[in-house]
């Protein structure tokens, strides 16, 4: 390397900001499509269980209420989750989708790591059942 | 006094080592300096990865995959997908063919420049380490946005892709590429001009055409010792068959060579993507594939940044695979190194390595067990039986 060309370096590196990002205390958006948290819209699913099937690390459990009036739960294990969007890809009824907001999701203890989606009262329905799925996960 | 002349002096290297990234383990055996006689044992990341695809369906073996390694995950992906298209029959719509060559091509970009930096590095010259790093997160916010990853894109589904590129994809792409391309002649000069690098790489690591075809390099390496060979020109795939790529060739066969081949690759990948995206086919981006896939067995070969990428697959006619085989360009090259180094000062040995631009990850496909004699059977010839027994063996070891 030319030793003008290194001095001509030095020069532009002394007035560049760093081209590292100050993360936690400036946040820049995130892209349109990044693959976040699942989300999961009950009013469209149908039950078929598809999702499940190809998911390719086992993080999402339909838990069927009610297969009659549509009551589904999805129970969707974050820390399992490898975001590859191959259920948004499969569900037929566009009931999943992957969050670009919800990305930082790093946590202390395993707790918030097991989601549930559905309707509020559904969600209930199940947590009240909770005991029986606790022995399902044992036998497992 | 003893006898010096009897003595031999190796010096081991990793599996964890400063110098390398991803564990590997080398013995080199030292005259003074000079590199005697070299030695691997690899096998450190072996994960299991061919059996495992046995216990998932077609769909689920794509994410597992393309996790064999985190650099070229897209070419494992599209090595798959490829293979699994040709068993059930089916062509995906040319959109999508476009698309996999595209980020291809966007997947060779970081690969070289993150190669750049790992062999800069290795020579001691850390500027341009920074350097071609910072400028790779271009391309890597790039395959963020269209993709939604920064690694492990995931853009592959059998039959298609999952993400079209618009014309904002295109536009910021085509910017990217203005600037990449300027920074990348700069490096091209430094790394042909600069008189201190070029004393780590000029005639160091020669590789003759006729060695490196007899050791079955592939790849850029073996581009840089005069074998034409590149997937994409031989046997073109994807999108390269409507956008064909032009082989970039050497001769001289040192790591001075290797590191050009590199450089001028990338003003290929630049010229390719600029003509995916002026002539992107319209259409569809998925054709239907059936959940369990017609009996057979395929072979499927991709250029991926490091060489030739092998997949074997077969079918049963169920929803998973009966077996898949998978040869890595890494595991081709890992020998050149070791019969290069005989002869160089050790100091060069890292050089070497990195000149293959090695990948451990990839590597690992199988253990390669020392040849002792075990459970009475001959070194190299082991029956099922005993290999079993000794799987049992040597977990019930680990155990305790």
């Amino acid at each position: 390397m030319k030793l003008g060309g290194m001095f001509a370096d030095i020069w532009h590196a002394l007035w560049r900001k760093p081209a590292t990002e100050k993360y936690p205390f400036e946040k820049r958006a995130a892209p349109e499509r990044l693959r976040g948290a699942l989300y999961f819209n009950p009013e469209k699913c149908t039950g078929c269980g598809m999702c499940t099937r190809d998911c390719p690390a086992d993080a999402i459990e339909l838990v069927t209420l009610d297969k009659k009036n549509k009551r589904f739960v999805l129970r969707y294990h974050l820390d399992r989750c490898t975001f590859c969007a191959q259920c948004v890809e499969t569900c037929s009824y566009d009931c999943l989708g992957m969050s670009n907001e919800q990305w930082e999701l790093a946590a202390r203890d395993k707790e918030p790591f097991t989601v549930y989606y559905g309707n509020a009262e559904d969600i209930q329905t199940f947590m009240a059942r909770a005991a029986p799925s606790e022995t399902d996960a044992q036998t497992k | 006094m003893h006898n010096t002349q009897a003595e031999k002096f190796i010096v081991p290297m990793g599996p964890q080592h400063p110098a390398l990234k991803e564990p590997g383990h080398f013995e080199f055996t030292l005259d003074g300096e000079t590199v005697t006689h070299a030695g691997v044992r690899l096998g450190y990341v072996h994960r299991g990865i061919e059996k495992a695809t046995e216990a998932r369906t077609w769909v689920q073996n794509l994410y597992l995959l393309e996790r064999i390694c985190g650099i070229c995950s897209h070419t494992h992906a599209t090595a798959f997908v490829l293979g699994v298209e040709k068993l059930a029959g089916i062509t995906a719509p040319p959109r999508a063919q476009a698309i996999r060559a595209l980020i291809g091509e966007m997947e060779r970009i970081h690969s070289h420049l993150l190669w750049l930096g790992v062999a800069a590095h290795e020579a001691g010259f850390d500027t341009l380490f920074m350097f071609s790093w910072r400028d790779r997160e271009t391309i890597m916010d790039l395959l963020e946005e269209i993709t939604g990853n920064r690694v492990n894109y995931s853009a592959n589904v059998l039959g298609g892709v999952k993400y079209d590129v618009q014309e904002k994809h295109a536009d910021a792409l085509r910017r990217a590429l203005d600037f990449l391309e300027t920074r990348t002649e700069h490096y091209l000069e430094v790394v042909k001009n600069d008189e201190m690098f070029l004393r780590r790489t000029r005639g160091v690591g020669v590789m003759s055409r006729e060695l490196a075809e007899a050791w079955g390099v592939v790849g850029p390496t073996a581009r840089a010792s005069g074998v034409a060979r590149d997937v994409r020109v031989d046997a073109p795939y994807a999108g390269y068959v409507d956008f064909p790529a032009r082989l970039i060739l050497q001769t001289e066969g040192d790591l001075e060579a290797r590191f050009s081949v590199r450089i001028q690759e990338l003003f290929e990948s630049y010229r390719l993507i600029r003509a995916l995206l002026d002539h992107l086919p319209t259409g569809e981006l998925v054709k239907t594939v059936p959940r369990r896939i017609k009996a057979g067995e395929t072979v499927s070969r991709i250029e991926a940044p490091r060489g030739e990428l092998f997949y074997f697959i077969k079918s049963n006619g169920g929803d998973k695979p009966e077996r898949v085989h998978i040869r890595t360009p890494s595991i081709c090259n890992m020998s050149s190194v070791l019969s290069l180094a005989v002869g160089h000062p050790l100091a060069d040995v890292p050089m070497l390595l990195a000149g293959i631009d090695p990948c451990f990850s990839c590597n690992d496909r199988m253990v390669l067990l020392k040849q002792t004699a075990r459970n009475g059977a001959h070194a190299d010839e082991w029956t099922w039986e005993q290999l079993h027994q000794h799987g049992i063996e040597y977990y019930r070891k680990q155990k305790r």
